[in-house]
């Protein structure tokens, strides 16, 4: 057995670190750089046209680190007040809310909440919505005729769908529609909806996964968001699709608005310039960037979508906002309960 | 001259190990990798404990834990004994027959390993729902490990003296008997290391599992980190996985115990005469045909149907040579580090059969079946408090590579280490060299073919990581993967084709040096 004490560990210690710096060669940050680090967890295309639209208008550079915005808010929790991070970019609100509720968002200024309609922000202006979309039901055109699908989404999980119907757990969006279930129909009714869809639905590891499953013709109806079956109708080309979209409307959980959105950190060294980020989102050329690279509604009014969407005023959504919809806690623990997490 | 091997013979050789002790600077090398890898330990089990008896015992007490365990073991079992024979036939038959062709089917056999697993299963997933779940998880999945298997058998099998099984052939012992008593007991170390990687695969796979539906404990904590914030059952899950990784990791060194293969002397194995196949040739033939059809045809086919299909495609495009680079400039340098950083780990295990030694070499195992998603949330949490100015460099992230793909290193290096007799280096010494300088003219060149191997393997594995490279490369930097990962998330198929055209083109490039390596017609070294 060797005798390693502890002085001649932590000396071990060190000199490792030292030689990960030295092969690190972390590049020394400049006193004026004004760069900004953007996380993102939204989808590439419409943040890839925004930076674009910001460093054109502004000058100023942003770089980007793409990921899961789950587990990119997983990231900056543990990041704490060390966190490199200027701006956040969801995917999907509770990410937004999570870090929110920890502290680590920066109020947005006021001038920029005031750009859109404030139900799509968070009440406190921790965060603003960029973009909106529906959750939607995509059913597979041969497979099942559009007068055969029910007036609620409750009732998916009825015996009667049993193996037609693909749903994504995981999918922050679908947890919002947990949450929405369970604010307007009650806990009970949520549950036993999670019960009924883990028993007769089948499970998709994404929503866009759920979607290309109806469109291959694997199983007749999916709940997703709409934008994944544009970005697939793009993919394909529109006279190509087995598939199509089916809004329930009538104030269902089955049409749901959520929204993608961003915030400033608090912990940023740049705020000033984050600050002009997110103001630019909302902006009217931000907003005409993001829509025109991703199939959401855009949230400042007089913008125009090019995707053929359903017109925003005729989903007739939940009467739910995104700010409702919170940290989505609640679904975590229905969906543990229902076995399906 | 034949080879000096036996069970016995191998136990006395390490008693003459165990009493020359190993060098002061061997430990204090060997203990760089052991902190490294401690680090995501320490992390699991410092969040398992934060979350309180209560939550750990709720969490291992569901019904859903029991079923995640089920699956977990199913796939990890039939994978590796499914890949073990696919890989070890096709070994046999290309090492110790007339088949001819062969260096068709060799090569055939290696190439899947250039193919992202995550890749071949969407390739397979869009060929309709069947290919989903359980079955079509163990299918796809064997075809695509079986290479790991079928490389270190039949380099094994090529550096084994024929001259072992013709005198049990000419004892009158039937081919059966001779194939079990004599061919498969000298193969085991090498099936048995080739098996352990397939197991550890397994246990952390992730997007593979992903696009085929079936729930593992990794997908389950990927899912978790998806649904919550703050992540106590993750970690519980993550410590369930660790310990499932304990009987693969002591496992297969309980199969290798006391064997050691050492030959002196060069071009000692020799070329004995080939078992006839004879009418079943047409037939093994078709057996090679239907396993490349599966692991390599389908998975081409579908990635060149996407590259010349689809209006997606060209977007992007301007972003494959950063991609390259980025891919490059982290997958290199990362292999060098993890490679270096096994190295004493080795010959501290040869040279000594102290507890340490022993627990150093194993350490490694347990954590490689950890999905690199815990790996690099634990080098987040501890660099940033620990650390701060090298968060998001590269160093944190090669960190991450070492600790995740050690074994590969050290499994390539050991088997060449393995068969450098100690006596060599012994006599240097008393020729009056300094333990260093027999070190460097005799022992590193020995060890060369198996540095090689390891370069190569890690190489593969470094250029298609994900999470670890997500959530840990520098700010802005991309690779060919997390671009593939990118547009795959947005549907967009034929975008993500070319990045993953690129990715199994430049996996083809460390393949070939590691197939050429082992198949080397006959030398005196062989690698795995």
């Amino acid at each position: 057995m060797y005798d390693v004490t502890r002085r001649q560990l932590m000396h071990l210690g060190v000199g490792a670190a030292g030689a990960a710096m030295l092969s690190g060669l972390p590049v020394p940050a400049r006193a004026e750089d004004q760069t900004l680090a953007l996380y993102n967890g939204q989808h590439r295309p419409p943040v890839e046209a925004l930076v674009a639209a910001f460093t054109a208008a502004t000058g100023i550079a942003v770089v980007t680190r793409n990921g899961n915005s789950a587990q990119l808010a997983s990231q900056l929790i543990e990041e704490g007040a060390n966190s490199p991070a200027d701006v956040f970019w969801s995917e999907e609100s509770p990410s937004l809310v999570a870090i929110a509720e920890k502290g680590l968002l920066a109020p947005l200024q006021a001038e920029t909440l005031k750009q859109i309609p404030a139900k799509y922000a968070a009440r406190d202006g921790a965060w603003i919505g960029a973009g909106a979309r529906s959750r939607v039901v995509v059913y597979n055109k041969s497979m099942i005729e559009e007068s055969a699908l029910p007036k609620t989404v409750l009732d998916f999980a009825g015996e009667a769908w049993a193996d037609k119907v693909a749903f994504a757990p995981n999918s922050g969006a679908f947890q919002q529609q947990v949450v929405a279930v369970s604010l307007l129909k009650g806990r009970d009714v949520a549950l036993a909806w999670l019960k009924g869809l883990r028993q007769h639905g089948r499970i998709y590891n994404s929503d866009s996964a759920a979607v290309e499953a109806v469109e291959g013709g694997d199983i007749a109806v999916a709940l997703s968001n709409n934008y994944y079956w544009y970005a697939l109708e793009q993919e394909l080309g529109p006279d190509n699709m087995n598939s199509a979209l089916y809004f329930i409307g009538q104030g269902d959980p089955g049409t749901l608005i959520t929204v993608s959105g961003a915030g400033v950190l608090k912990t940023s060294k740049k705020a000033e310039a984050a600050q002009r980020f997110v103001a630019f989102m909302v902006s009217a050329e931000g907003q005409a960037a993001i829509v025109g690279a991703i199939a959401e509604y855009p949230l400042r009014p007089g913008v125009v979508s090019p995707f053929p969407l359903k017109p925003f005023d005729q989903l007739d959504p939940a009467p739910l906002t995104p700010a409702d919809l919170g940290d989505a806690a609640e679904a975590l623990a229905l969906l543990r309960e229902a076995d399906l997490a | 001259m034949t080879s000096a091997a036996s069970a016995s013979d191998g136990s006395s050789r390490r008693g003459a190990a165990a009493s020359a002790p190993a060098s002061r600077w061997l430990v204090a090398l060997a203990l760089i990798p052991t902190a490294l890898i401690a680090l995501p330990v320490i992390y699991v089990l410092m969040r398992s404990w934060g979350a309180g008896w209560q939550a750990i015992w709720s969490e291992l007490a569901r019904p859903r834990t029991l079923r995640l365990l089920g699956n977990t073991v199913t796939l990890c079992l039939s994978v590796t004994f499914f890949a073990s024979l696919i890989g070890y036939a096709a070994a046999w038959f290309t090492e110790r027959t007339d088949l001819r062709g062969k260096w068709l089917w060799r090569v055939l056999c290696c190439l899947p390993l250039a193919m992202p697993a995550f890749v071949a299963s969407f390739a397979w997933k869009s060929l309709g729902p069947s290919f989903q779940g359980m079955p079509g998880a163990i299918l796809i999945l064997s075809m695509e490990s079986f290479p790991l298997i079928f490389l270190p058998v039949a380099a094994s099998l090529r550096s084994m003296d024929p001259g072992m099984e013709e005198v049990s052939r000419s004892l009158g012992k039937g081919p059966g008997t001779t194939f079990w008593k004599v061919t498969l007991p000298r193969t085991l170390p090498a099936l048995g290391g080739g098996a352990l990687l397939v197991a550890a695969h397994m246990l952390s796979e992730f997007g593979a599992l992903a696009l085929l539906r079936v729930q593992t404990f990794t997908t389950a904590i990927f899912q978790q980190y998806e649904l919550q914030f703050d992540n106590a059952s993750a970690a519980v899950l993550s410590a369930l996985l660790m310990l499932l990784c304990l009987p693969v990791a002591f496992g297969e060194m309980w199969l290798r115990r006391g064997v050691r293969f050492s030959k002196v002397g060069r071009n000692t194995a020799r070329r004995g005469s080939p078992a006839r196949l004879g009418r079943a040739q047409p037939l093994v033939m078709l057996g090679f045909i239907a396993v490349a059809i599966v692991s390599l045809g389908v998975p081409f086919g579908r990635l060149g149907y996407w590259l010349v299909k689809g209006v997606s495609a060209g977007r992007g495009l301007d972003a494959l040579g950063p991609a390259l680079f980025g891919s490059l400039s982290l997958a290199l340098p990362g292999t060098v580090v993890t490679t270096l950083i096994a190295l004493p780990l080795v010959l501290l295990v040869l040279r000594s059969r102290g507890f340490f030694a022993r627990f150093a070499d194993r350490l490694p195992y347990v954590v490689h079946g950890l999905p690199g998603l815990v790996v690099a949330l634990a080098l987040v949490y501890l660099s940033i408090r620990l650390l701060p100015a090298i968060y998001q460099t590269r160093a944190v992230l090669f960190a991450a590579y070492a600790i995740l793909f050690l074994p590969l290193a050290q499994s390539a290096i050991r088997a060449s280490a393995e068969l450098v007799p100690r006596e060599i280096e012994e006599v240097a010494r008393t020729l009056g060299r300094s333990p260093l300088q027999a070190f460097v003219s005799v022992t590193l060149p020995s060890l060369a073919p198996g540095l090689g191997a390891a370069l190569a393997l890690v190489a593969l594995e470094l250029m298609r990581e994900l999470t670890a490279t997500l959530i840990l490369a520098p700010t802005g930097v991309v690779t060919l993967a997390t671009e593939v990962w990118s547009h795959t998330n947005d549907s967009a198929y034929a975008a993500a084709a070319p990045f993953a055209a690129l990715l199994v083109l430049i996996s083809g490039i460390p393949v070939y040096i590691f197939t050429l390596r082992t198949l080397r017609p006959r030398t005196d070294h062989q690698a795995l």
